[in-house]
């Protein structure tokens, strides 16, 4: 029997990043399958090219056998593979009934939308999961009106009600709590029983491993090991993830002994998808934030800066209470704060490179007239210090590469030197030279006494830059690595939250 | 060629060849056009457009489509409220300053209050606060026109304080400067810069966006009752739609000016400039005994082809 799906020898660029490079994935009809990998392997990639939101370069798709063509998602949706969203598609104004059949209302005899059929057919849907439902969640109410577990259901039936061959999972049990996950799962060997294929990222390895029929892992856009679950465990899993290098247990990397005063106590900090989580760091240290992407790296950061404040817990740094309301409160504690999204987060558009570096000096130092020469002198030493290269102080940031934006933003902070820098995926989108002083830059603030805390998005940073490591999984953190236990087998491991 | 394309996009160079070039228009047309006193005659017009203008300035400047179209309506109630205070008594002058500028600076406060906490759409907010105004004034004086301008006042805007140059040009002259050293030489000045450009930035370098964008709307709002008072010296007395009039033409001067509608980027000068070639514009369109309405047309349609000239700017590269 053909299976229900074969991609085979599929490439895919963007620009000059190849994120998939001859990748393959087989489906057989009626399996749950686990497609895993780190960061950045091109798992994602792929399941947006089987599902027709993303154009491919090379390689051919095969459903039920025969060659699909794949060109947008109605294309694809047509051909039985619908893909569940891991943002969220609903619109909030609509009922849910409407939300489920928005676009391919069932129609009555005189062409206008059947609402009776869509009363009866969210309702068989919504038995299904009866169970974790919760109160409130019938066809006529509205998706605004609904909590945020809810409309992740409604997304999942969203999914059902076109009645699909392959369904794509892309982390449909994020937000999900562990009684929702059961019911999710029960859905699935439903499914399974129907004939459905269903494939599966997920960033826990309990799930994987209670679910998946099969395992498909990923690593720098090529498919490097397919298992069978049962014949498997999770450490060749996580070693096909990391690749020969995390044969290698202890690295090569001259870690300088942790020495000093904790600096930095969190206490059960909480947020929105985040906790609550305690941890404490050194005094000259530099502390990765590891794990994959949006298990509440971004919050736990943003909410030390005071830019999205913690809904409970306390932050002290030096012994002060440093709990921020605002980011000023934690500009006059000097910590820092510095985005890899720099067009959202940092960039003045329009604004010369002086006010885009002098505007937090302002702030910090409550001056209320600019001194233009201090600030000139000033801040032509620091970016000289970075290797910037620019035209002039009064040139505008947009005439700035990346990489050199990114300098301009962080020497907002270097004068005077920060006592906690917060680094959110700083060297996204920039050039390697740009990186290398990046990492200069903070491993000098740290021996000279500041305490650094980075997330990134590529393991490959953490683990050349980093002391230690908390690795977070849904909000938690899982694993604190330090020493030999810093290795790319570990960090994996604990990012698809196997603690050892 | 790109130098020359720059500077054929600089604002103050396009604002200073319009008022020129509209000044030999003008008197190519009508002889004595440019003549001295005419231009100083020009400029009182032009100075009490412009302050109307600074506190539209300032709220397009703060950006999230900033815009406050109750200026009009607060113009005529300074205006109202100036006139009543005054009563013809030279003595008052200050109070009805005073109590022009707090009504409008009191509006404009409620006006931001609106549009930060209440994300009520600008254009929506200051909309509405014009119905409420214009409404608030027929009520209150049952449509009928009531106090007048002290002498002093109108000797202040109409009369030569020295070398034949009125009091309200040396204010103006004064505002343009201080507006120019609060925008480049004070915090609160890049502060505006920043939270028009881009206000997450912004607060993620400390500054309070919101209560910047509220006393912004505040300070239109002062600037607008300043204008009323002024408009009342200029008149002698009020009417309840007096201050309709300004409305159009102070977005069309901040815009000639070189303002960003989207905000973050342009300078006070500029719109200063925008004002005076306005006001010319205007004057010779009269001179040319254009109708209203052709008036209406080339004024409506000059902002649109501004939109066109400057709207094009290279997006930010990041």
């Amino acid at each position: 029997m053909q299976p229900a799906l074969r991609a085979s020898d599929i490439s895919k660029s963007f620009g000059a990043v190849h994120a998939l490079d001859r990748a393959r994935l087989t489906v057989e009809r009626g399996e749950i399958h686990a497609l895993l990998g780190a960061n950045g392997c091109g798992k994602s990639t792929l399941c947006k090219i089987i599902a027709g939101t993303v154009g491919l370069d090379a390689g051919e798709v095969l459903i039920d056998g025969q060659l699909a063509a794949l060109g947008s998602p109605n294309l694809a949706e047509e051909q039985g593979v619908a893909l569940f969203y891991q943002e969220l598609s609903l619109v909030p104004q609509l009922s849910l009934g409407e939300n489920i059949f928005l676009g391919r209302e069932p129609r009555d005899r005189l062409g206008f939308t059947d609402r009776a059929a869509i009363q009866r057919q969210t309702e068989a849907l919504i038995d299904r999961v009866a169970a974790v439902a919760g109160k409130g969640f019938r066809p006529d109410a509205r998706v605004s009106d609904l909590s945020p577990d809810q409309r992740q259901l409604a997304e999942i039936l969203k999914v059902l009600a076109r009645k699909p061959k392959i369904i794509i999972f892309d982390e449909a049990t994020a937000t999900l709590d562990r009684r929702q996950v059961e019911v999710f799962f029960d859905i699935l060997r439903e499914l399974k029983a129907e004939g459905v294929s269903s494939i599966f990222i997920s960033h826990r390895m309990d799930e994987v491993f209670a679910i998946a029929d099969r395992i498909t892992v990923m690593r720098n856009g090529a498919t490097v090991a397919e298992f069978a679950a049962a014949e498997t465990d999770r450490y060749a899993v996580v070693y096909a993830m990391v690749g020969e290098t995390g044969a290698i247990a202890a690295s090569v990397r001259d870690h300088k002994p942790l020495e000093g005063d904790t600096r930095l106590v969190v206490k059960d900090a909480r947020a929105a998808r985040l906790g609550p989580v305690s941890f404490t760091a050194q005094r000259g240290e530099i502390l990765g934030l590891g794990g994959l992407h949006g298990q509440g790296q971004k919050a736990l950061l943003a909410g030390l800066f005071g830019a999205e404040p913690f809904q409970g817990g306390s932050v002290s740094l030096d012994g002060v209470d440093v709990t921020a309301r605002r980011p000023a409160d934690a500009m006059a504690r000097r910590i820092a704060y510095v985005s890899g999204d720099r067009g959202r987060d940092s960039a003045l558009p329009g604004r010369s490179i002086l006010e885009n570096t002098a505007i937090a000096s302002l702030v910090r130092e409550r001056r209320h007239v600019v001194p233009g020469a201090v600030f000139r002198e000033r801040f032509t030493e620091v970016l000289a210090g970075l290797n910037t290269r620019y035209a002039g102080l009064d040139a505008p940031i947009g005439s700035l590469s990346g990489g050199n934006q990114q300098k301009v933003f962080i020497s907002r902070w270097l004068s005077p030197a920060p006592g906690l820098l917060l680094l959110d995926d700083p060297t996204k989108g920039i050039d390697l030279g740009a990186k290398g002083d990046f990492y200069l830059l903070a491993r000098k603030l740290a021996d000279e006494g500041a305490t650094v805390i980075i997330y990134s998005s590529e393991d490959s940073e953490l683990l050349s830059l980093c002391d230690r490591v908390l690795v977070l999984n849904g909000g938690a953190i899982t694993a604190d690595l330090v020493g030999d236990r810093l290795t790319p087998f570990e960090l994996t491991r604990a990012s698809y939250g196997d603690a050892a | 060629m790109s130098r020359f394309v720059d500077l054929a996009k600089n604002p103050l160079l396009i604002s200073s060849v319009a008022i020129l070039a509209l000044l030999i228009i003008g008197e190519l047309v009508s002889p004595g056009f440019a003549r001295g006193d005419q231009i100083v005659r020009l400029l009182t017009v032009s100075a009490i457009l412009g302050i109307a203008a600074a506190g539209q300035n300032l709220v397009i400047l703060g950006g999230r489509e900033g815009i406050d179209l109750s200026i009009g309506a607060v113009i005529s109630l300074g205006a109202v409220i100036a006139g009543n205070v005054m009563s013809g008594s030279d003595a008052a002058i200050p109070l009805a300053f005073a109590a022009a500028c707090c009504a409008g600076f009191l509006i404009g406060l409620v006006n931001g209050l609106g549009v930060t906490y209440l994300r009520i759409p600008p254009l929506v907010m200051t909309l509405g606060m014009m119905g409420v105004i214009q409404g608030g004034l027929v009520v209150l004086s049952r449509g009928v026109p009531s106090g007048n301008a002290a002498p002093a006042l109108m000797a202040f805007v109409n009369r030569s304080a020295f070398l034949g140059i009125p009091g309200i040009l040396f204010v103006w002259a004064a505002i343009i400067v201080l507006m120019a050293l609060m925008l480049k030489r004070t915090r609160f000045g890049w502060s505006i810069y920043a939270v028009g450009s881009n206000e997450n930035a912004a607060i993620l370098t400390g500054l309070p966006a919101r209560r910047i964008r509220v006393l912004l709307y505040g300070l239109a709002g002062l600037f607008g009752g300043f204008t009323g008072v002024c408009v009342i010296g200029y008149t002698g007395n009020s009417f309840i739609s007096v201050g309709d009039q300004y409305v159009l033409p102070s977005v069309i001067a901040v815009v000639i000016g070189g303002t960003s509608l989207a905000g973050g980027a342009g300078s006070y000068t500029g719109t200063a400039l925008g004002a005076i070639a306005l006001v010319l514009l205007q004057s010779v369109l009269t001179t040319l005994n254009l109708e209203f309405w052709g008036r209406q047309v080339i004024f409506g349609g000059t902002l649109l082809l501004l939109m066109l000239l400057y709207g094009r700017q290279a997006r930010l590269r990041v």
